[in-house]
């Protein structure tokens, strides 16, 4: 069936007992995967009610910003809701241990190595890498000593001779084609093309997924510590000031609501100049 | 949908947004079964790379003419290169399912 002059007759078997476990077994311990790191993830901490107030604040004042140049509120409302935010954070009511007496230096921001809330996070972080890292080791070791010294699969496109010796690895044949190669390349292929498929057994944001390794491990575990231990009399400050801004940009949605319904219907008076 | 003519960012319904995502899905799809028809067909080097080629084209034009009635830009966010950019996951199952069946089916493996 072959039209090349070399081709092999790989035995049947090869495929029932290499081809389709391997990929098998990948599959579900990239399931596993997935379902160990959720179960080991420790559920965030319950903040106290007016750690919450004070986040939940600044957080009022960011929402009202965002919408202000397509506001749906009305301009007594607005301006009602900035005022008191502006004058709240002022005077810092919102502020978890009430507001600053005077002559008190404020407290600089927790070092995260020492504030026991910022170094649980890390450590989360730092254990889910762990339980990334260790099944590939493991999977790749497995191969590598049961599945070596045999050709497995016939690739439908070329590669370079440099892939040569990765991908032909105990199989001591220099003329050999690189498209005939080991258990080990199938591994890769494995390790790369399921993550699609991972998406969709596991949905969007699951950890079986390997493209995801690289990008997103640095920057989780540092993005978490930095969030808790914040001054927050100083950001209820700048928000005053943020306001203020966005009291400029503001715009309610309904200012000319009446004119837009008379456009539509065709009823505009024409004594109106457009 | 709920886009705006404008650019207005807060004018998107992250409900349908996320609904919308069913895309994704479908380009996992059919990836993996122009993988499959390359590997059945025995397709080597560059026509299985123009298969992929061609079976991104003709979905993303199917969702083009009948999902989005022609306007893109109103249903994803990219617009149309977003609708038509097969992503990197989906080219790696590509060459994988390809391996796979053209193994299956060509070489007796």
């Amino acid at each position: 069936m072959a039209s090349n002059a070399v081709s092999l007759y790989l035995d049947p078997q090869i495929r029932d007992w290499v081809l389709f476990p391997i990929t098998l077994v990948m599959i579900l311990v990239g399931i596993l995967r997935h379902y160990v790191v959720i179960l080991l993830q420790s559920p965030p901490k319950k903040l106290a009610r007016n750690a919450l107030r004070e986040q939940r604040a600044l957080v009022r004042s960011q929402v009202l910003r965002t919408t202000a140049a397509y506001s749906p509120l009305p301009p007594s409302f607005y301006s009602s809701i900035s005022d008191d935010l502006t004058e709240a954070f002022a005077s810092g009511t919102y502020l978890k241990d009430g507001a600053p007496k005077p002559g008190d230096t404020p407290a600089g921001p927790a070092n995260p190595l020492t504030d026991p809330g910022a170094m649980d996070g890390m450590m989360a972080g730092m254990k889910t890498q762990m339980v990334m890292m260790v099944p590939q080791m493991v999977i790749m070791g497995w191969i590598n000593f049961f599945f070596q010294g045999f050709v497995l699969i016939k690739l439908p496109f070329p590669l370079t001779l440099g892939f040569k010796s990765m991908l032909q690895r105990g199989i001591e044949t220099p003329d050999m084609d690189v498209r005939w190669v080991s258990s080990l390349s199938w591994y890769f292929l494995n390790f790369f093309g399921l993550n699609g498929l991972y998406r969709l057994l596991l949905g969007n944001d699951n950890s079986a997924d390997s493209s995801k390794d690289a990008s997103a491990t640095p920057f989780g575990a540092f993005n978490a510590a930095p969030a808790g231990p914040q001054d927050y009399n100083k950001l209820f400050k700048t928000e005053i000031d943020n306001l203020e801004f966005s009291n400029a940009l503001y715009s309610w949605l309904g200012d000319d609501v009446e004119d837009r319904v008379l456009k539509r219907y065709n009823r505009l008076p024409k004594t109106k100049s457009r | 949908m709920s886009t705006a003519e404008q650019q207005a960012q807060q004018r998107i319904y992250p409900q349908n947004v996320l609904a919308n995502a069913s895309l994704l899905n479908v380009k996992f799809l059919s990836s993996c079964f122009a993988g499959a028809a390359a590997g059945i067909l025995g397709l080597e080097k560059w026509s299985g790379a123009i298969l992929f080629v061609l079976s991104t084209l003709l979905t993303s034009a199917c969702i083009f003419f009948v999902n989005c009635k022609g306007r893109p830009g109103k249903y994803v966010h990219g617009g149309l290169v977003e609708l038509v950019n097969p992503g990197q996951d989906n080219a790696f199952t590509f060459v994988l399912v390809w391996t796979l069946f053209y193994a299956i089916v060509h070489v007796y493996d």
